[in-house]
C-alpha cells in the first residue's frame, strides 16, 4: 500500500466513497485541500444495492456544475403511487408531476419541475461517475482499502489504521462516512452501536425487462420514472415494499424494521417471496427476468438514532449519521447523504483555515445540520418516523382501509351505506375505540 | 419459487479466510439463533448434528443483520478485506 506512511500529507481522509463520503470529499478539494477518499470496495458502488429515487438534491449542484445534465441516473421520476394492501383489495394514490419528459433533459430543467422530480439510478454507475468527479478536484481515491479503525491520541482522532497494526495514514481530520453500522463513530465512543429498533433491512429482487415494456406498464413517457410503495404487503412486520422503474430494470423488494423481523421468525427473502408473487405486483414483473439480488440495512429511527456528530478530529456524515428517515410517505436519504457531505466540508475548511480541529471547534457541525435540511427534516417528521413503530399500522390499519373501500364500491343488491357506517364497520372488531382515537391522535401530531 | 434463483445471481470475490467468526459455544446457550431466519443471504444455519453455528461467509452480502440481531456478542464481526466480498454489478 504505497499510500501509507504518508504522515500529515492530507488535510483530512474521508472514509466511504457513497454520495456522503464523495461530496466531503469534493467539496474540501474544491477548496484547495489535499483529501484522502478510501473505499472497500473494488470501485465506489461496488458494495451498494440501493434501489430506490434519489429526491433532487441542491446540494449536488453546489458541488459539480451542471450535476443533474452530467449524472447518470436512470428515470425521471414524476409520477409515485402509494398502495395499501388488504386481503381482497388493494386501494391506491397516484400523484404525478407535469413534466416535459420526452426530452432527453427531463428533470435537468426544460419546463418540468425539476424540484418535484426525483431520479431511479444505479449506485454502481452513480458511486463511480461521482468519485471521478472528485477525483477530477485533486481527491485522491483509494479502492479497495478496508479501514480497520481510528488512530487516537488521547481523545483526538488522529488518523485511521487500513490494513495491518502498523499500517497507518495520519491526518488532522476524519470524515466517517462508512455506512449504517457506523463503526467509526462507535469507536470514538460517539454512539453504542445501532440497535435492531433502530434499522430497517431491505431485500431487493432486480429484474431485467425492455424500456417501451416499462413506460408502458407504468404508464411513462421518455425517460419519466415511476415509484410505487406498498404498505400492508409483509404480513404484519412493520415494513413496506417496493416497485421502482430504472431504464430497462425493475427494483421490487421490502424494507422491514429489523426487531420486528427478528419477533416474527420469518426469513426476509421469504417475504419477498410472496410480495412479489402478490396480486398487486405480479403483473408488473409479467416476463421480466431476474437478474440480481442483494440486502442492505438502512437507518430508520429519526432524531432518537443520531449519534454525536463530531469529537476532535472526527466528523460523521451520511447513513454513518443516522441522515436517513421514513415517515410512509416519504423516503429520503440520498440527499441527506450528499446535503450532510457538502456540510462537513464546509466546517472541516473552516476549522483546518483556524488549525483548531479540536472537539469544540468541530461541535459546530451539529449545529450547522441542525441549520440545514438534514437535521430540519429528521426532526419534522420524527414523531411520523416514530408512528411507524406502531404495529397496528401494518396489521390492522391495510385491512381497515380494504374493508372500508370495498364497502363502498360492492354491489350486492343491499342499499348502500354513508362513509359512517361504512368506518364504523371496517374498524369494528379490529380496533377499539380508545386505540383509534390514540392513533389519530398520533397521527394528527406526526402529520399536521 | 423465486428464492433459490436470488442467490445464484450475487457476485463476489471469495477470500479465503471468514471475515465473520462465530462463537458456537453461545450460540449453544441462544434461546432465538435469530441469525439464522433474519440473514437475507441464508449465511447461518444450525447444525443440530455438529452441534454448531456453521457460517457461510462465501455469500454474505455484508449487510450486518447478524451484527445487530446477535444479542450475545457470539460474532467477531468485520466487513471482508478491502476489495473482496460481494460486488454488485447491476443494482
Amino acid at each position: 500500500m504505497s499510500l501509507t506512511r504518508t504522515s500529515g500529507s492530507f488535510d483530512a481522509v474521508v472514509v466511504g466513497a457513497g454520495p456522503a463520503g464523495t461530496s466531503a470529499a469534493l467539496g474540501l478539494a474544491r477548496g484547495g485541500r489535499n483529501v484522502l477518499l478510501l473505499e472497500r470496495g473494488e470501485y465506489p458502488g461496488a458494495k451498494n444495492m440501493f434501489g430506490g429515487m434519489m429526491a433532487y438534491c441542491p446540494a449536488a449542484e453546489e458541488l459539480v456544475a451542471g450535476f443533474w445534465e452530467k449524472a447518470p441516473w436512470e428515470r425521471a421520476v414524476t409520477k409515485r403511487t402509494l398502495s395499501v394492501m388488504g386481503e381482497g383489495s388493494s386501494t391506491s394514490l397516484v400523484f404525478r408531476a407535469a413534466s416535459a419528459s420526452d426530452r432527453p433533459s427531463v428533470g435537468a430543467g426544460s419546463t418540468s419541475d425539476r424540484t418535484l422530480t426525483g431520479f431511479t439510478l444505479f449506485r454502481p454507475v452513480f458511486d463511480r461517475w461521482y468519485a471521478e468527479q472528485a477525483a477530477a478536484q485533486g481527491v485522491t481515491l483509494l479502492t479497495g482499502c478496508r479501514v480497520e479503525g481510528l488512530v487516537k491520541s488521547g481523545d483526538a482522532v488522529r488518523g485511521v489504521r487500513v490494513t495491518g497494526p502498523d499500517d497507518v495514514i495520519e491526518t488532522p481530520l476524519v470524515i466517517a462516512c462508512d455506512g449504517a453500522l457506523s463503526l467509526l463513530a462507535k469507536e470514538a465512543g460517539l454512539h453504542s452501536g445501532f440497535r435492531t429498533e433502530q434499522v430497517a433491512l431491505g431485500v431487493r429482487a432486480l429484474y431485467l425487462l425492455n424500456e417501451e415494456e416499462i413506460s408502458e406498464r407504468f404508464g411513462l413517457a421518455g425517460r419519466e420514472g415511476g415509484t410505487c410503495e406498498f404498505l400492508g404487503c409483509t404480513e404484519g412486520i412493520r415494513g413496506g415494499g417496493f416497485v421502482y422503474t430504472q431504464t430497462e430494470t425493475l427494483s421490487v423488494g421490502l424494507v422491514v424494521h429489523l426487531d420486528s423481523l427478528k419477533e416474527r421468525n420469518t426469513p426476509p427473502y421469504e417475504l419477498l417471496e410472496r410480495f412479489v408473487s402478490s396480486a398487486p405486483v405480479a403483473p408488473l414483473l409479467r416476463g421480466a427476468r431476474l437478474a440480481e439480488y442483494s440486502a442492505h440495512l438502512l437507518p430508520e429511527a429519526g432524531m432518537r438514532m443520531v449519534p454525536r456528530l463530531s469529537a476532535a478530529g472526527l466528523l460523521v456524515a451520511g447513513d454513518a449519521g443516522g441522515f436517513c428517515y421514513t415517515n410512509g410517505l416519504v423516503q429520503e436519504g440520498m440527499n441527506l447523504a450528499m446535503t450532510s457531505g457538502l456540510v462537513a466540508a464546509r466546517v472541516a475548511a473552516e476549522a483546518l483555515a483556524e488549525g483548531d480541529l479540536s472537539a469544540r471547534s468541530l461541535a459546530r457541525y451539529q449545529k450547522e445540520l441542525k441549520r440545514s435540511l438534514v437535521l430540519r427534516d429528521l426532526a419534522t417528521w420524527d414523531r411520523a418516523s416514530g408512528l411507524m413503530h406502531e404495529d397496528r399500522l401494518f396489521t390492522e390499519y391495510p385491512q381497515v382501509v380494504s374493508t372500508l373501500m370495498e364497502g363502498l364500491y360492492r354491489s350486492d343488491g343491499a342499499p348502500k351505506q354513508r362513509l359512517g357506517p361504512l368506518v364504523r364497520r371496517a374498524v369494528k372488531d379490529r380496533l377499539s375505540l380508545r386505540q383509534l382515537v390514540a392513533d389519530l391522535f398520533r397521527g394528527g401530531r406526526g402529520y399536521l | 419459487m423465486i428464492v433459490d434463483d436470488l442467490f445464484d445471481l450475487v457476485s463476489y470475490r471469495t477470500h479465503p479466510e471468514p471475515h465473520i467468526v462465530v462463537d458456537s459455544e453461545v450460540c449453544r446457550g441462544c434461546p432465538h439463533r435469530a441469525c439464522t431466519f433474519t440473514c437475507p443471504a441464508r449465511c447461518y444455519t444450525w447444525s443440530e448434528e455438529r452441534d454448531r453455528m456453521e457460517f457461510a461467509h462465501e455469500t454474505c452480502l455484508e449487510c450486518g443483520t447478524c451484527l445487530l440481531v446477535c444479542d450475545r456478542e457470539a460474532l467477531d464481526w468485520h466487513y471482508p478485506p478491502g476489495g473482496y466480498g460481494v460486488r454488485f454489478r447491476l443494482t
